[in-house]
């Protein structure tokens, strides 16, 4: 499993420093910019004033804008979104890519067990993603010491932390998907789609309390966002986490349970029930 | 299953979306032989190989290999088995030796390094080029080195002279023939049927899923239908091989000159031959490609 580790977390090598340094150059703008707000402050509740009501409430209305809380709650609100990306991508490909492209059955020649190779490429997917929202964490909490926001370093990781169990609840959801349905393509559209409309249904559901009880069913409603520096909801938390796992688990039975498609086959068809062309023998 | 047997199966089936790939297979390899399995495209060669290595699971049947089920301890399997896929695809942004570094780590280290270094020297192949660089045969030759570099107890290839130049397909057929001469099994698909008729001990034909025809190499293209071209001497009587056992007159140009059909063995042709005076004689060898075409080309009754 060490080598299956290693080698997957290798193939991640790229993505962890592009990505983890690009979120964290978003902290280096953000925290240094809530003095600038502070200073300018009537000016620019005046600008936000001028927002259309529904766009104020579809983000949770922005009173709280001049706390750090608040503050921090607009700037990271579309963190799980944009790291989602990330995250879909990267579960979905995690074992549909080198299926489709045909390297896993040489792969899966070799003496590792199944469920070794998966819990070995799971471990290596979940680093990677926890390494980049450490590296995001770096960008957000250093610029503190020199900021007015009175958040600590620490507190400042529990925004990460709620953005880390929410992603990663797309980034299963998106290896189930790749070991159920036809190709890594489909996959991550349909795991990237699920993202996209949580995020706009909780939005809504400022907007139209009807559509609260469905956005509940959507992990982004579970995103506290800026707030978490008051304290995690562990609740929520544990569940996001949980779900998680429970995707982790379906995909990873899964994995153990079907036929490796062949080198050169690309995509598989839906399994339906159908009669063979040839006779039993 | 026996200790003898390498690969055994038992009724194996295999359907995908509606197509049986596999219908009922029974198949017997022995240890330490060379083991050739022939049959076109979509014949259920590759799906036999992938069951044995447990990469899909059959429907129907058993797969033993080295005395251990192929489904219910397929890293047992795995562990003393190198496989060549016939579609090889490697990480191209590797070089062949981390590459081979990689599946040395997922045997556990139970690979001599030396062993590799030296495969890669004898079939000429740089590997610290990255893969992407190389040419399809260099990537088929790392493909033989992880498939060989653990010394194996049982070798599938499927097609392990794929995109080789024929110096190189002959030092393959060495390695291949040193292999079994160690004690390693060998189950070797192609199309090459030259190839198979130079290293196979005895030969599987598959048809639609099922096995067709296994015999002795050499049993079997003896046992095919040759054609022989007789000129005589004199004037012959055209009724003088009919009768012969195995013997059917094809053409009969003139009195002096006849071209016949012989099933299975030449002996009685030759000591019917033996009372007429013979000129010139001429027998067209069969070859291992005549025996497996008959099988396809007739509607699977074997020939001979």
């Amino acid at each position: 499993m060490r080598a299956v580790f290693l080698h997957t977390l290798r193939r991640f090598r790229g993505s962890i420093p592009a990505w983890g340094l690009s979120l964290a150059a978003l902290g280096l703008i953000v925290v240094p910019f809530y003095d600038v707000y502070l200073a300018q402050e009537e000016q620019m509740l005046q600008f936000i004033e001028n927002y259309p009501p529904e766009f104020l409430a579809f983000f949770g209305g922005m009173a709280a804008i001049n706390t750090p809380a608040g503050f921090l709650d607009s700037q990271l609100a579309t963190l799980p979104v944009i790291f989602g990306i990330f995250a879909v991508l990267a579960g979905s490909a995690l074992f549909a890519r080198d299926e489709e492209s045909g390297r896993l059955d040489l792969i899966m020649a070799h003496p590792v067990s199944r469920l070794l190779l998966f819990g070995g490429r799971f471990a290596a997917f979940v680093f990677a993603t926890t390494g980049i929202l450490l590296i995001c964490w770096l960008g957000f909490a250093l610029p503190l010491r020199g900021s007015s926001m009175d958040v600590g370093m620490w507190q400042m990781a529990l925004p990460m932390l709620s953005t880390l169990a929410v992603v990663l609840v797309f980034g299963t959801f998106a290896l189930l998907l790749s070991m159920l349905l036809p190709s890594r393509r489909t996959a991550a559209a349909t795991a990237g789609g699920v993202m996209v409309a949580s995020f706009f249904l909780s939005g809504f559901a400022n907007l139209n309390a009807d559509l609260k009880p469905v956005a509940r069913l959507l992990p982004y409603e579970y995103f506290q966002g800026g707030y978490a520096i008051s304290g995690l909801n562990l609740t929520w938390f544990a569940g996001l986490l949980a779900a998680s796992t429970f995707f982790a688990a379906i995909a990873g039975w899964r994995f153990q349970h079907r036929d490796i498609r062949v080198g050169g086959e690309r995509s598989h068809r839906f399994s339906r029930p159908s009669r063979p062309r040839h006779p039993q023998p | 299953m026996p200790d003898s047997l390498a690969i055994q199966t038992r009724g194996l089936t295999k359907s995908y979306a509606g197509v049986t790939a596999l219908r009922g297979l029974d198949l017997k390899v022995r240890q330490g032989e060379i083991f050739g399995f022939l049959g076109p495209n979509g014949a259920g060669k590759t799906t036999t190989i992938r069951c044995l290595l447990d990469q899909i699971r059959p429907d129907h049947g058993t797969a033993s290999v080295l005395g251990f089920d192929a489904q219910q301890d397929p890293v047992s399997v795995q562990a003393r088995v190198g496989y060549l896929p016939g579609e090889l695809h490697l990480e191209d942004n590797l070089s062949g030796r981390r590459i081979l570094r990689y599946f040395s780590a997922l045997r556990r280290r139970a690979v001599d390094r030396a062993t590799a270094n030296s495969l890669a020297e004898r079939l000429r192949l740089d590997l610290d080029t990255p893969i992407k660089n190389l040419s399809k045969g260099n990537k088929q030759k790392i493909g033989l080195i992880q498939a060989l570099m653990h010394r194996p107890d049982l070798l599938l290839l499927d097609e392990p002279t794929s995109g080789l130049d024929p110096l190189v397909q002959q030092e393959v057929q060495a390695i291949v023939r040193e292999a079994k001469a160690a004690g390693t099994t060998v189950f070797f698909c192609s199309h090459v049927m030259s190839e198979v008729e130079a290293v196979a001990d005895r030969v599987g034909i598959i048809r639609e899923g099922r096995l067709v025809e296994v015999a002795d190499t050499a049993a079997l293209v003896n046992r095919a239908v040759r054609h022989v071209t007789v000129r005589f001497q004199t004037d012959v009587p055209a009724d003088a091989l009919e009768g012969v056992r195995g013997v059917t007159v094809l053409t009969r140009a003139d009195s002096r000159n006849v071209s016949v059909q012989v099933e299975g063995e030449m002996d009685a042709l030759v000591k019917a031959l033996a009372a007429l005076p013979v000129a010139f004689l001429k027998t067209n060898q069969p070859t291992l490609e005549d025996v497996f075409l008959a099988y396809y080309q007739s509607d699977n009754s074997p020939p001979g």
